[in-house]
């Protein structure tokens, strides 16, 4: 069976994710005011937002999933043409939609119309290719489970941005937090956690482990997600406290797993990339326990929320994407460049194509802005907020020209 | 020198790229079996099914092994029961991966 997908399709949304990278690091760093006041509800801020989570986490998770689902669920892409008729649909949406929200959001909508276009034809297609795969394994449902997430965050965000235009729904906020939640937490945790379960012990070349906690972690953390989805709808306070224990025990069971697999690796010496993906796991752990803490002493204060939220989307999918991504990328270019060259000359190896010591000065610098902007946020020290959203949009465009670099060797 | 070594020494020449260990110390390798027509039979597995270096590394040793004068014709069938192990890895390999 061929499973292997022409390399222009994920390669396509990585390039055009790294670009919007960098643009929406740069309009934070000129929104970087606001960030200081704690107003994240302000259209520049949307506009960066939409450009992080749309731009480049949603469109580096769809170039990954062409390139990995293939690979780890042994069935091949439906359609590749559809996919790349998805990418100029998907792009041009969510530049038109990241734009119209910072500099028209009544309008945002129609962006937000081709948005939703983009990610059905997405979803129908990862549907159609995994339901082609011969026997279901835990990273099926997970995966399954972060789509079908991904589906209600975008009915949600598309009702947002209807609301904005023509306000005729009420309960704005509620979909609002419902949105936020199912997009970071059901969708890009749920995903992550799907394809660790392949590409933990891939990286490491662990063996022998039992994977017992997978199941444990999937329905915990579903039903953590619908408890504070409905602690939203109900505004109740003890069940959203009691929905935060709940997620925290089903990340607590997936990181017991990720413990087991990396104490059963066979490769002792983790790649700075790689190491840097685990690390986010920690991060995103972390994070899940401050969440807990501060529902059940009870602050609610907007800015508090605003920081946590941010916090775990650098700290955990973003940190996690770019560890990932850092692997994935010279596998993607090695197959197309050297594939068909070995056992004939001598080729290179993965790790010739990336350098070590450029990605721990990188991801050293990533986790000193990201520290650096939430502290000196809190601290409303504005001065250190825009030096460190200015060094941050630095570490973003040197990452990305690292990342293009591996396709010229 | 039998065709089964001399197909075996040239596997030595195939790296795993992700891992920079030649799929022999890898103990990737279970058999190797030439008939009288020279015809070249591999059996082999790899580290993890789902590997996206699958078709790399099993066109890498067809490649490797038609080169070898004598050779006629090569199939190389990827199987994973057995399933690899560390355990099948030489000391050399375990050493380069730190697992010694």
């Amino acid at each position: 069976m061929k499973i292997d997908t022409n390399i222009k399709l994920p390669l396509s949304f990585i390039l055009f994710a790294l670009i919007a990278f960098v643009v929406a690091q740069i309009i934070l760093f000129f929104s970087s005011g606001e960030l200081v006041a704690g107003q994240f509800r302000q259209p520049d801020i949307w506009m960066g937002a939409h450009f992080l989570l749309l731009g480049f986490a949603v469109m580096i998770a769809m170039g990954a999933m062409y390139q990995l689902v293939p690979v780890a669920f042994l069935t091949p892409i439906w359609s590749q043409t559809f996919g790349f008729i998805q990418f100029f649909v998907t792009a041009i949406g969510v530049t038109a939609f990241a734009i119209l929200l910072g500099v028209k959001p009544n309008i945002a909508v129609y962006g937000g119309a081709v948005v939703v276009i983009g990610v059905l034809m997405f979803i129908l297609q990862m549907v159609i290719t995994i339901s082609k795969q011969e026997k279901r394994n835990m990273m099926t449902y997970f995966v399954m489970g972060a789509i079908s997430c991904f589906f209600l965050t975008i009915i949600a965000g598309f009702l947002l941005a209807w609301n904005i235009a023509f306000g005729s729904i009420n309960q704005h906020n509620t979909i609002l937090a419902t949105h936020v939640l199912l997009g970071v937490a059901g969708w890009f945790t749920l995903l992550i956690f799907g394809f660790s379960y392949k590409l933990v012990p891939m990286f490491s070349l662990s063996h022998g482990f039992s994977m017992k906690w997978a199941k444990p972690a999937f329905v915990t953390y579903v039903v953590g997600l619908i408890s504070l989805i409905l602690s939203f709808w109900l505004n109740n306070g003890l069940i959203q406290t009691i929905g935060w224990f709940i997620v925290m025990i089903g990340f607590l069971f997936f990181f017991f797993d990720v413990k087991e697999i990396l104490a059963k690796r066979v490769k002792k010496k983790l790649d700075k990339s790689f190491a840097f993906a685990i690390l986010a796991i920690f991060i995103g752990l972390g994070i899940h326990v401050v969440a807990f803490v501060v529902s059940l002493i009870g602050i609610s204060d907007q800015a508090t929320w605003s920081w946590l939220i941010f916090l775990y989307i650098m700290g955990w999918i973003v940190f996690s994407i770019l560890g990932y991504l850092n692997k994935i990328v010279p596998v993607l270019w090695w197959t197309y460049k050297y594939a068909d060259h070995v056992g004939k000359e001598k080729v290179p190896l993965l790790k010739d194509m990336i350098n070590e010591r450029w990605n721990l000065i990188l991801f050293s610098l990533f986790i000193i802005c990201v520290l650096g902007l939430v502290l000196s946020a809190l601290l409303q020290l504005g001065i250190l907020v825009w030096i460190f959203q200015g060094l941050l949009t630095i570490t973003t465009l040197l990452y990305t020209l690292a990342v293009i670099r591996i396709l010229f060797v | 020198m039998s065709l089964e070594n001399k197909v075996g020494a040239a596997l030595f020449e195939v790296i795993d790229p992700e891992l920079g260990v030649n799929i022999m110390d890898l103990g990737l390798v279970y058999g190797i079996e030439a008939d009288e027509d020279n015809n070249v039979v591999i059996t082999m597995t790899l580290t993890t099914p789902g590997c996206p270096m699958h078709d790399s590394i099993k066109n890498g040793v067809t490649y490797r092994v038609k080169q070898i004068e004598e050779v006629h014709e090569v199939e190389v069938n990827i199987i994973w029961e057995p399933a690899w192990s560390p355990a099948k890895m030489s000391d050399k390999a375990k050493a380069m991966l730190g697992f010694a």
